[in-house]
């Protein structure tokens, strides 16, 4: 679906963000993209939604470059940004407007959504809080049916009940033909529900593997000592929380904070195990 | 789906811009015509009572009509600030981040975002600037040619073999607009100033308005400036003063070249207002 081949970007032509980075994302998989903040998580995003044009390489969605916003492209395309805007209008009149543009919009499915998400259609959508407004803006665009479902920091803003139906809510909309990359740096949000982890990292990924290729070459666990085998550990209650090789196919359960956090401090000796 | 122009898609851009900016256009059209009646009211020639002429109650030219000289200044005035205002807030959300991504991530083509931008600050702000102006100036027109229409006075003159009676009475401002041959060559002005104000709205992220007013005036003050330098560095000491070379200017050929300059401006203006907003990144 997505297909980037040694794309260089930067806001300045001096400072890259992104040098010759190549990958590859499929349809029918929830992609997390990790990273620090400046890390480019959102830059990508932009790039991918034609908002913003690289400096060289190839950037491919759904055979269509992006950069040329072409309608057809643009139908496929959802993307929830961090930073939105509603205008003041009543939320039916912003479906009346905004959906004849998407051919596949399901109204029927809006409607669920609105409800699952506890938001009344006759609400004004400028007096709607921010959680409200970002579920809208989720619902909306899951409502459009569209492909490719780009999410930058859709958990900001959320409350606690918010983000469990934001997870439930996502893990329904995966399809075999629609790809979802969500990006985050509240990692723990993305728990249970990413198939697939991105990390970015200097300019680069640092990281690309499912969930279930990570699990088979890496053990997550609790150890009281550490030996030479751990590559990444942190304090906790009685003992340390550690990433280490997965030599006996053990299984366990895949901590999202632990591994980003030793991607970023361990970069090294990772890369060897995922290449 | 074509990928550059469909007119469902554009009528659908059409309806959906429509609630954003129809209010902002709505608003400044109320203003608008509120300023243009309480104008007329201010300045509509009031009876001078203290006259014993009959014909001079009422200031008119010598054809009869009542002198409304206010009207051009106003209408000018007026139309100058309602069309570069509509023009200059039509992209100016691309300079917001979080407007410019839901506005660039719209299912439509460039084509179509920019067609309609002309549509609205070209089309429908122009037209509706010009019916607002026109039907209350038939509204004040009616209630004056009601009191003018009859006052009557006898013109004599060694030019006339008889007396001749003129009644007073009260020229709509577009026939008096038009009767002179100078504005004619201005019709298409309103579309240079939108173009303007339209690029001006995607080119700088703030103060789109005054960045706007600003550019045009200096880049007008250097042109102006430039023309005159360097037609006076062609001509010193080669041209006779008041010499006429056999060049007639007809007044048709001049507002032609008029014509086609200005709508080579406009072109231009909204040729660039379009890749720039097809480059436009957020």
């Amino acid at each position: 679906m997505i297909t980037i081949n040694n794309l260089n970007f930067g806001y300045s032509k001096h400072n890259l963000l992104f040098k010759d980075m190549s990958m590859q994302l499929s349809a029918g998989h929830i992609y997390g993209l990790l990273g620090k903040n400046g890390a480019g998580k959102s830059s990508l995003l932009k790039n991918i939604a034609g908002l913003v044009y690289a400096q060289s390489g190839s950037l491919k969605v759904m055979g269509f470059d992006p950069a040329k916003r072409e309608p057809e492209l643009l139908a496929d395309i959802c993307f929830i940004p961090e930073e939105f805007y509603l205008p003041s209008i009543k939320i039916d009149a912003y479906i009346k407007a905004n959906a004849p543009f998407y051919k596949k919009f399901d109204y029927a499915y809006l409607n669920v959504l609105l409800e699952e998400f506890n938001i009344p259609i006759s609400n004004k959508l400028v007096n709607m809080s921010y959680g409200q407004k970002k579920k809208f803006i989720i619902a909306f665009g899951l409502a459009t049916q569209a492909k490719l479902v780009i999410m930058d920091e859709p958990t900001n803003g959320l409350d606690i009940p918010s983000k469990a139906q934001f997870r439930k809510v996502m893990a329904s909309a995966l399809t075999d033909d629609r790809c979802i990359v969500i990006s985050t740096h509240q990692v723990r949000d993305l728990d249970n529900l990413i198939d697939t982890v991105i990390m970015l990292d200097e300019s680069t990924i640092s990281l690309k593997a499912s969930i279930e290729e990570i699990t088979q070459k890496l053990t997550f666990k609790k150890m009281k000592e550490l030996d030479e085998t751990v590559i990444y550990a942190e304090p906790a209650l009685s003992g340390y929380n550690v990433v280490v090789p997965n030599f006996h196919q053990e299984d366990s359960k895949m901590d999202i904070e632990l591994l980003f956090n030793a991607v970023i401090a361990e970069k090294k000796k990772l890369k060897p195990i995922f290449n | 789906m074509n990928n550059s122009f469909n007119f469902n898609r554009f009528w659908l851009l059409v309806k959906r811009q429509w609630l954003e900016f129809g209010k902002i256009y709505l608003i400044s059209l109320l203003v608008i015509t509120g300023a243009i009646i309480a104008f007329y009211f201010y300045a509509l020639p009031e009876p001078d009572l203290h006259t014993t002429n009959l014909s001079s109650v009422y200031q008119h030219n010598n054809d009869g009509y009542v002198n409304l000289n206010f009207r051009l200044p106003l209408f000018l005035t007026l139309g100058f600030m309602f069309i570069s205002i509509i023009a200059s807030g039509y992209f100016s959300l691309l300079g917001q981040k979080s407007k410019a991504i839901i506005e660039l991530m719209t299912p439509a083509s460039t084509l179509e975002k920019w067609l309609c931008g002309v549509f609205y600050t070209s089309i429908l702000s122009v037209f509706s600037f010009l019916l607002i102006f026109y039907l209350t100036d038939m509204l004040f027109v009616n209630y004056l040619q009601k009191i003018v229409g009859q006052i009557s006075y006898t013109i004599t003159s060694d030019m006339r073999s008889a007396p001749e009676t003129v009644v007073l009475s009260v020229k709509p401002f577009f026939i008096d607009f038009f009767d002179r041959q100078e504005m004619q060559s201005l019709v298409l002005f309103p579309f240079v100033i939108t173009s303007v104000f339209l690029l001006g709205s995607a080119y700088f992220s703030r103060f789109h308005y005054i960045k706007t007013a600003v550019v045009v005036m200096l880049f007008c003050t250097a042109l102006i400036y430039t023309m005159i330098k360097v037609a006076g560095w062609l001509t010193f000491n080669k041209v006779q003063d008041s010499a006429n070379f056999g060049f007639r200017s007809h007044s048709g050929e001049m507002l032609g070249y008029v014509l086609i300059g200005t709508a080579l401006i406009t072109l231009f203006f909204w040729t660039v207002t379009f890749f720039r907003v097809k480059e436009k990144e957020v």
